[in-house]
């Protein structure tokens, strides 16, 4: 399943990008190859600034030199002027051709620009792995903490109390787990993370009850039905305060939408819940058919 | 709600700092013990989240999902929800920055008051970025093979999404 997302992912993004590259082409949006016979006017008397109306738009330009002149746009310019001026290295600034010029028109050659749309989805998925890298990088951090609290929370006990009050639940969770395991405590640890919304003390707290149901797996390169159980729980996202970035968009409003959220997040859990529970037993079933 | 979540995490930190200490542990000690386990582990991560991160920023960057609410909306016309919560429905699951992007954005077209929004936000708070979580966790523990969790978790956020709609129109008609 995963491995059919991942792929359809990157499959279904460059088929529509090369699709929308080819419509490009067919209606030519970047004028390729085509001279534009544009009228303009001299700016402030003076003989290299001028503005001209290209593509509907009023735009001021400089003439450098007898063939070269100078657009420039900013960021309310037309999109296809600036992705133009984008690939030639400067977003600001469309360095075209002059073919011939009298004194009210002028006939202009832009640069070519083909596959555009494909360039810029390559640059995105370059700078998106690049981005992974920092932001595992910038896990560290976070990750040390919280791992460091964790120590002297399990070490002091203060785990141990907290797994009593949820015990019943987690039981029935997790039935294969020996019952006074340590994992239990990270496993509260991290509901109580979520629940209040916290999202980055959550994952350091996930990733020790995973590495926990890690040791307890029979095979380490498959996961058990513990971790899919408990990846569940984590993705449904049980939660009693809305998480730090909801707040910060939405300001006051948010408190009206705690009941919706609460509520709703409730139906994410227990459908989470109903199937792991119920792909573990169907597993459960295909093993005891293989085994008798 | 602000000064609750900011207060929440300093007293943790305070209420487990103060118990290890009556209960006689080495707080600094164990703390260090704990922590070093930290470096490790985000760099066992980096593969899986190259992986997610990099196919996801091409789909994303392709345009392809606008085309998927395009063919998307006369079925949110036929069960009578508004279309526009359905590029949250689809971008919650895959992208965290990307699903605060679309939020951020549909607040500045529709205003925080609109059920687009209040619907948006809701699945926002009520579901996690399934993906990056699966790729983050079991990438820690080097496990490739996810066996149902991806299963398990679309669904919950599936759940999550029609339950946001379902309790929105509910809740605030």
């Amino acid at each position: 399943m995963l491995n059919k997302i991942w792929a359809g992912l990157i499959i279904i993004g460059l088929l529509f990008t090369v699709g929308q590259d080819i419509q490009d082409e067919i209606s030519n949006t970047y004028n390729n190859g085509v001279i534009q016979q544009i009228s303009f006017s001299y700016a402030e008397d003076s003989p290299q600034l001028l503005t001209l109306i290209l593509d509907n738009t009023q735009l001021t330009a400089t003439i450098k030199t007898d063939q070269i002149i100078h657009i420039h746009l900013d960021t309310n310019s037309p999109v296809h002027l600036q992705n133009i001026a984008d690939a030639n290295g400067n977003k600001n600034r469309l360095i075209a051709r002059i073919t011939s010029k009298n004194n009210t028109q002028l006939n202009l050659l832009l640069p070519e620009l083909h596959w555009h749309k494909l360039r810029s989805v390559t640059q995105a998925a370059f700078d998106m792995a690049k981005f992974a890298v920092k932001l595992a990088i910038g896990l560290i951090g976070i990750m040390a903490l919280w791992l460091g609290l964790m120590q002297i929370a399990e070490k002091s006990g203060l785990i141990k109390s907290l797994v009593i009050i949820v015990q019943p639940l987690l039981y029935w969770l997790f039935p294969n787990i020996p019952k006074d395991h340590p994992v239990f405590g990270s496993i509260s640890m991290n509901m109580a993370a979520n629940m209040l919304g916290l999202g980055n003390a959550a994952t350091p707290l996930g990733i020790k009850a995973m590495q926990q149901l890690q040791s307890l797996n029979t095979n380490k390169d498959k996961a058990s039905d513990e971790m899919c159980m408990f990846l569940a729980l984590n993705t449904s996202s049980v939660q009693l305060l809305p998480p730090v970035t909801l707040i910060a968009l939405m300001g006051t409003q948010v408190s009206e939408l705690i009941v919706p959220i609460v509520l709703a997040t409730s139906c994410s859990t227990i459908t989470a819940v109903l199937v792991a529970k119920t792909y573990s037993r169907r597993g459960a079933k295909q093993d005891k058919a293989c085994n008798s | 709600m602000q000064q609750l979540s900011s207060l929440i995490i300093p007293l943790i930190i305070l209420f487990i700092v103060c118990y290890g200490l009556i209960k006689h542990i080495a707080v600094y000690e164990e703390f260090v013990d704990g922590a070093k386990e930290g470096f490790n582990i985000a760099v066992n991560i980096i593969p899986y989240l190259v992986a997610m991160l990099f196919a996801i920023a091409i789909f994303r960057a392709s345009g392809a999902l606008d085309f998927i609410l395009i063919l998307l909306t006369p079925l949110a016309d036929f069960l009578h929800f508004p279309a526009e919560v359905i590029s949250m429905g689809i971008i919650r699951p895959l992208t965290g920055s990307g699903s605060v992007g679309v939020l951020a954005e549909l607040i500045n077209s529709h205003g925080e008051d609109s059920i687009i929004v209040k619907i948006s936000a809701v699945m926002f708070g009520s579901t996690e970025t399934t993906l990056y979580v699966l790729a983050v966790y079991f990438g820690a523990i080097k496990i490739k093979n996810t066996s149902y969790a991806l299963q398990a978790g679309l669904m919950a956020d599936f759940a999550g999404f029609v339950a946001a709609i379902v309790v929105c129109l509910w809740y605030f008609s």
